[in-house]
């Protein structure tokens, strides 16, 4: 017998699921959107957040450092973001994509193998932070208070970068460079800080990701980014390339999705990823909210 | 009609040609080898490495579904030989067909989203297989594998060839690879090839001259899966065992790795690549250090990244560098000695 129980529980912890995919997609989205890079080092600055917020909370030993620790992951990855562009990407700019791709490949091995270097191999446990350890009524059922906090500060990051990309000054700065550079430089706008920034901020949401997830994770380990970033990618494919909206709504499908297949079969969830995936573009081949043949 | 005919001896000659000078550099490097277990495997990863070559550089396709397609030929072969105890030709030849179906499929959903996106598709549906074989335990051994696959005897007729010893192994493998080689020469220089290298160049005009861009990409892309199926099944007698971690995007990713080694616009560059890499691998993990922590993948990403920023000919690429260094040289001498060549 199935119960319903489980099944709507399966869809919170689905949406749950999904905001933090739209998360990690929305700064892939926005990356590949911005510079035509499809990175797939993502994954592992997810993971770089994840093991940062554990190096802090074991470093700081006071009530509550694991929001300062999460608080930091943002100028870390930032960093982290900012340099890697600055060292790599900036150099392959105007070179073949498939470089580019490359280039992320072999970061992402980098990264990765220094993590397992530093770190070892073996599963590092990170605890719910103790103030939000209980459950919280939510009529239907009882749910985590922790998993409620992520779906909402989640909604609230991607709720942000969209008012930011679509309605600031500073967004109309970042999207016009994406969309005509060559006009963008003659009104006097440096189009390769804005591929920088874009870069780090791409990186610090892939960095508070893995931070926020980190917890519900039973134990780090150096390769969680390479399911991510698959999971991500599917993800940017599904809601349409460029579209913060689209991430959110394709990760949160996916999640779904995923999590009500869980209830029938366990090895499905994954599979049912793929399956969603294929007929969306069988379909709508831009995804859900692509814009046409963008390319 | 008698040009045609002259041309096509021409071909012959060339190939021929080829092959022998092929199989004199290829069979005295096999008794200089350290492990002589390493020259058929340099041999079999440069199939799918030339499946990958043959794709990015001739459609600009980035594919990572080389590593699903091999696992795909390897397991066929795999299975056909460990429990119906098929003939080895007819294993290899059904692991091929198996691959150039699942790429036809695969191709069907890829080929329609150019660029960018065709990567993360094929990404998508290497992943998908990779899922399949985990999960399809009863039929492909989920995470044991395939075991029970022996390659010792092959009949030919009345003959009976044990490819058991790594060195008729070796020879095997050599004709095979020349074969599918050959092959892909052919292909790049027919009008197959011509049509690909010019939608290459200009979408827009093979379009307008009547070429459907999409029709030749499905069949590139079927061809290339075709070759890793070569490959994997090649693999599948080569390891006698085969596992799952084949199908896994970082196989694919290894492709990509021997390919940019080797040099990524040239098909000679596929054999120099897969050289190249499994030295370079084995070479680091003889090293404890390196080999325990996994440290030697981080090696290898770090020096991928460098060949990828700094030499992006490849091995290949750095030695045609120096040939047409020498060569402007020699040019110049011509020159400064008051014969005027042009061309």
């Amino acid at each position: 017998m199935i119960n319903i129980d489980a099944i709507i529980s399966q869809v919170f912890n689905g949406i749950q699921f999904g905001v933090l995919m739209a998360l990690l997609a929305t700064g892939l989205s926005l990356i590949f959107g911005m510079l035509g890079v499809i990175n797939f080092a993502h994954g592992s600055l997810y993971m770089l957040g994840a093991y940062f917020v554990w190096t802090c909370v074991r470093l700081l030993n006071f009530p509550g450092n694991f929001w300062v620790a999460l608080f930091l992951t943002v100028p870390f990855l930032a960093l982290v973001g900012f340099i890697i562009e600055k060292i790599l990407l900036q150099r392959m700019y105007g070179q073949p994509p498939s470089y580019q791709i490359l280039i992320t490949f072999g970061l992402m091995l980098v990264i990765q193998q220094g993590v397992a270097l530093v770190y070892g191999t073996i599963p590092l446990p990170l605890g719910i932070p103790s103030s939000f350890a209980g459950e919280v009524n939510l009529g239907l059922l009882r749910y985590p208070i922790y998993r409620l906090f992520t779906m909402v500060l989640g909604l609230a990051i991607i709720s942000a970068v969209w008012f930011f990309v679509e309605r600031s000054t500073l967004g109309a700065i970042i999207r016009a460079s994406a969309e005509d550079p060559e006009t963008a430089k003659t009104l006097g706008i440096n189009t390769r800080t804005v591929y920088t920034w874009t870069f780090a901020l791409g990186s610090a949401l892939a960095g508070i990701g893995g931070g926020l997830h980190a917890p519900l994770i039973g134990g780090l380990q150096h390769s969680i980014g390479v399911e991510i970033v698959l999971i991500s990618f599917i993800v940017v494919v599904i809601g349409g390339t460029g579209s913060i909206r689209g991430a959110l709504l394709g990760g949160i499908l996916l999640g779904i999705v995923r999590g009500i297949a869980g209830v029938f079969w366990a090895p499905a969830s994954d599979f049912v990823m793929f399956v969603t995936m294929g007929i969306i573009l069988l379909f709508r081949p831009q995804g859900l909210l692509g814009r046409g043949a963008a390319q | 009609m008698k040009s045609e005919k002259g041309s096509a001896r021409k071909g012959l000659l060339a190939d021929l040609l080829f092959i022998v000078i092929m199989v004199a550099i290829l069979i005295p490097i096999y008794f200089i080898f350290p492990s002589k277990m390493m020259a058929a495997e340099i041999l079999i990863m440069a199939l799918p490495t030339l499946s990958f070559i043959l794709l990015l550089g001739y459609t600009g396709l980035l594919s990572f579904s080389t590593g699903s397609l091999f696992a795909v030929g390897a397991y066929t072969a795999g299975i056909l030989l460990s429990r119906h105890q098929a003939h080895i030709f007819v294993a290899i030849f059904a692991g091929v067909a198996m691959s150039g179906i699942v790429a036809l499929v695969m191709g069907y959903f890829c080929i329609k989203r150019g660029g960018l996106i065709f990567s993360l598709l094929t990404l998508a549906f290497n992943q998908l297989i990779w899922f399949i074989i985990w999960q399809w335990k009863t039929f492909t051994g989920g995470p044991d594998g395939i075991w029970g696959i022996h390659r010792s005897s092959l009949s030919l007729g009345g003959w009976v060839i044990n490819l058991k010893p790594t060195f008729n192994f070796y020879i095997f493998v050599i004709l095979f690879f020349l074969l599918v080689f050959i092959f892909v020469r052919r292909l790049i220089g027919s009008p197959f090839g011509k049509v690909l290298l010019g939608m290459r160049e200009s979408e827009l005009r093979a379009t307008a001259i009547g070429y459907n861009p999409e029709t030749y990409k499905w069949i590139a892309f079927i061809i290339s899966g075709m070759i890793c199926g070569v490959g994997g099944a090649l693999f599948a007698l080569h390891q006698e065992y085969v596992g799952e971690h084949l199908a896994n995007w970082f196989t694919s990713g290894e492709v990509a790795i021997m390919a940019l080694l080797g040099g990524a616009f040239t098909i000679q560059g596929a054999l120099i690549g897969s050289a190249v890499f499994i030295f370079l691998a084995d070479f680091l993990n003889k090293f404890k250090v390196l080999s325990q922590s996994g440290a030697w993948l981080l090696v290898l990403g770090v020096v991928f990244i460098l060949v990828v920023m700094f030499f992006r000919g490849g091995i290949y690429g750095g030695f045609e560098k120096v040939l047409e260094w020498v060569q402007k040289k020699e040019r110049k001498g011509h020159a400064e000695g008051g014969e005027i060549n042009e061309r």
